[in-house]
């Protein structure tokens, strides 16, 4: 029976090859929207590291004055100079820290005919790369030792190693900032980030040029590119912490280093314990006035709270499910309309025996034909719609963002494609479910009669 | 073969309550040509709905080849047409993009029949009707009284019991007319019981039995000449 109806799905879908057409066109034009947009929220809103995200936590405390106001926690300040090294020193078995802030420099070669670049870093310590995990071409990260050393290296990224040495291996090779001559020891290849979630920006700007070691950012004074959170006395001062004063800034309560921790699922509670230990010692020492709170947030309830705040990609998401819908509905009307018109057919088939069931298998079969060809067009629409909206997205960057770093978030990957199938066939056999119900539930004898 | 007891076929809408049948009582035996005939609007058609298990009933009992149809499932219904009726209808209703093979096959699929019997069976049912020459043509191909003749091919297909013809020359002119009513009958000497709607007095004459319907009552008048020995149930 499987065959016969399938026989008679394909020779009504060839029977009125236009109309046909405008259906699949329609489911296509719809689901096409909506799987771009999908697909740029799903790629968008990827949480990085995605293997233990669970366990990358950033670490917050408040050490605000007394009279500072109630901050929601996506505002609350970043952690103090000394509270970090207290941090990293603290013994913590099993337990990673690191620690980020932005930086500037104009980055300089040997080679004369290489023009110098300006950009941003970051600065840090050595757990960033095994936390983070950047991909490298070449080279590593540098090390405990050498951090404490003091030494002046580099990890460059992999469009500054295009850029200044024509995309070799570039380790061992050194490079001048200012007057700071650093050698580089590592190279990272494209590191895609769906959000630059380290600096806690949550930008979707490509991650930093360079990063060098704190040790050696401090010591030489490099700038500091943050924002300082200030009390104490030292609020009216606290724009001239980005070049200078750096003795008063280590020794100031002025928040501005962002502070994370790769922590195993059954050391959290202890963690959060030992932070709230810490604090509590500090507090005999003068300091957090005001009562204990801490925040100790994993990657994924960070991304959760900053996807659900991407207004844009929430009202994107919303008129493109609202478009899709109103595709459906048109589809619906033309197939309604294309069934309704085989009544007497149906009539006909009824009174010669066959029953309700394989009327509404025959036309379930011709209705998913329509969703899987709506489903496949709608995926080459998607895949067109995706790549307009990377064009658009590199124009709107000024061209400062390479394709390379788009790609990712505009990719139509297997789940997608698969989850667009299926959406489309879903979708049109549900919307079909009143049509067909309408065709099924012809008498046999309704239509016999007529002329 | 064929009894009806009782039986009653009430159209219901918000205002209106139509009796069209009302308390029908028949017995037509195996093997007999019965014709129905009755004016414009007396339930004629609505005789045959029922007869043919195409609409339901609310009162009395109807026994087709010994099985009481009241309040069998739609699905049952369906078995019923497909197995032990034959359906011709005035206006033929061929699918009209299907060719005769097809239109013919259409009942022999719902029976879940093999490819080979089917196609036996087909081959046949053309045949006896003067077809089988044609039988990749479309019905659009075909004359009025072909397309009919298709329309009984495709009604004998399935060696039913029955066939319930809706005036099946209705749209025929005489001489049509005359090929398929010999083609009925000579269908009906074979042993198939046939009940037919016509307005033709004519035709309904060369019956064995007609039974008149006015105003959804049955009045069963024995022919005074039969044609031929009825054979028992």
């Amino acid at each position: 029976m499987f065959n016969y109806n399938l026989q008679l799905a394909l020779k009504s879908l060839r029977d009125k090859p236009s109309l046909t057409f405008l259906t699949i066109l329609t489911i296509a034009i719809g689901l096409g929207f909506y799987t771009t947009v999908k697909t740029m929220s799903y790629q968008g809103g990827q949480v990085p590291l995605a293997h233990k995200s669970k366990n990358i936590f950033l670490v917050q405390m408040d050490n605000r004055e007394v009279t500072a106001e109630e901050v929601h926690q996506s505002r609350l300040v970043d952690t103090t100079y000394k509270d970090t090294l207290n941090l990293m020193a603290m013994d913590l078995p099993g337990v990673k820290q690191t620690f980020n802030w932005s930086t500037y420099g104009i980055l300089n070669v040997e080679d004369e005919n290489i023009n110098p670049l300006r950009t941003f870093a970051a600065v840090t310590s050595s757990d960033f790369f095994t936390m983070f995990e950047p991909p490298f071409i070449f080279g590593n990260g540098w090390d405990k030792a050498i951090e404490n050393s003091g030494e002046g290296v580099i990890v460059i990224s992999k469009l500054m190693n295009d850029q200044l040495f024509g995309g070799k291996n570039s380790v061992g090779e050194n490079v001048r900032i200012g007057t700071h001559t650093l050698k580089i020891i590592g190279v990272l290849d494209t590191w895609h980030l769906t959000r630059k979630f380290y600096d806690r920006s949550f930008s979707t700007a490509r991650p930093d040029n360079f990063f060098i070691p704190y040790t050696f950012a401090m010591e030489n004074e490099l700038p500091r590119r943050a924002g300082f959170d200030c009390w104490a006395g030292n609020a009216d001062i606290s724009r001239s912490f980005r070049t200078e004063n750096t003795e008063r800034l280590i020794n100031s309560e002025c928040s501005w280093v962002t502070f994370w921790a790769e922590i195993p699922d059954d050391q959290v509670e202890s963690y959060s314990q030992q932070l709230h230990n810490y604090i509590e010692g500090q507090k005999s020492l003068g300091r957090f006035p005001r009562e204990i709170l801490t925040y100790v947030t994993n990657l994924n309830d960070q991304f959760t709270y900053i996807n659900g705040r991407n207004d844009f990609m929430n009202v994107f998401s919303l008129i493109s499910t609202l478009f899709f819908a109103v595709c459906l509905l048109n589809a619906v009307g033309i197939i309604l309309a294309k069934f309704m018109r085989r009544t007497k057919e149906v009539s006909l088939r009824r009174a010669l025996g066959a029953k309700k069931k394989t009327i509404i298998a025959q036309h379930i079969i011709e209705v998913v034909i329509i969703g899987f060809l709506g489903g496949l067009l709608g995926i080459v629409v998607a895949h067109y719609g995706l790549l307009g909206m990377m064009k658009i997205a590199l124009y709107s960057s000024d061209y400062t963002r390479q394709l390379e770093d788009l790609q990712p978030l505009y990719a139509l990957d297997f789940s997608m494609i698969t989850n667009a199938f299926i959406t489309g066939i879903v979708c049109t056999l549900v919307t079909s479910i009143y049509p067909i119900w309408r065709l099924c539930n012809t008498p046999p004898a309704s239509q016999l009669k007529s002329q | 073969m064929l009894r009806m007891e009782n039986v009653s076929k009430i159209y219901r809408t918000e205002l209106v309550e139509t009796h069209a049948l009302r308390n029908v009582n028949l017995h037509i035996k195996s093997g007999e040509f019965v014709s129905v005939t009755g004016p414009s609007g007396s339930g004629k058609t609505t005789f045959l709905n029922l007869a043919g298990a195409l609409e339901t009933f609310e009162e009395g009992d109807y026994f087709l080849d010994g099985q009481n149809v009241k309040g069998l499932s739609d699905d049952r219904l369906s078995e019923i047409r497909n197995e032990k009726i034959g359906f011709i209808f005035q206006s033929f209703n061929l699918l009209p993009d299907l060719p005769l093979f097809d239109n013919v096959d259409v009942p022999l699929r719902y029976r879940g029949m093999s490819t080979k019997e089917r196609k036996e069976r087909i081959e046949h049912a053309l045949e006896t009707v003067g077809l089988a020459s044609r039988m990749k043509h479309l019905p659009t191909q075909l004359s009025g009284g072909q397309q009919q003749r298709v329309a009984i091919a495709r009604a004998i297909a399935g060696s039913p019991k029955f066939l319930l013809a809706d005036e099946p020359t209705g749209n025929l002119d005489s001489l049509m007319a005359q090929q398929v009513m010999e083609l009925l009958e000579d269908i009906n000497s074979k042993g198939t019981t046939i009940i037919m709607v016509t307005h033709d007095d004519q035709l309904a004459r060369r019956a064995h039995r007609n039974i008149q319907i006015f105003d959804g009552q049955v009045s069963d008048i024995e022919k005074a000449v039969a044609k031929d020995v009825m054979r028992t149930a």
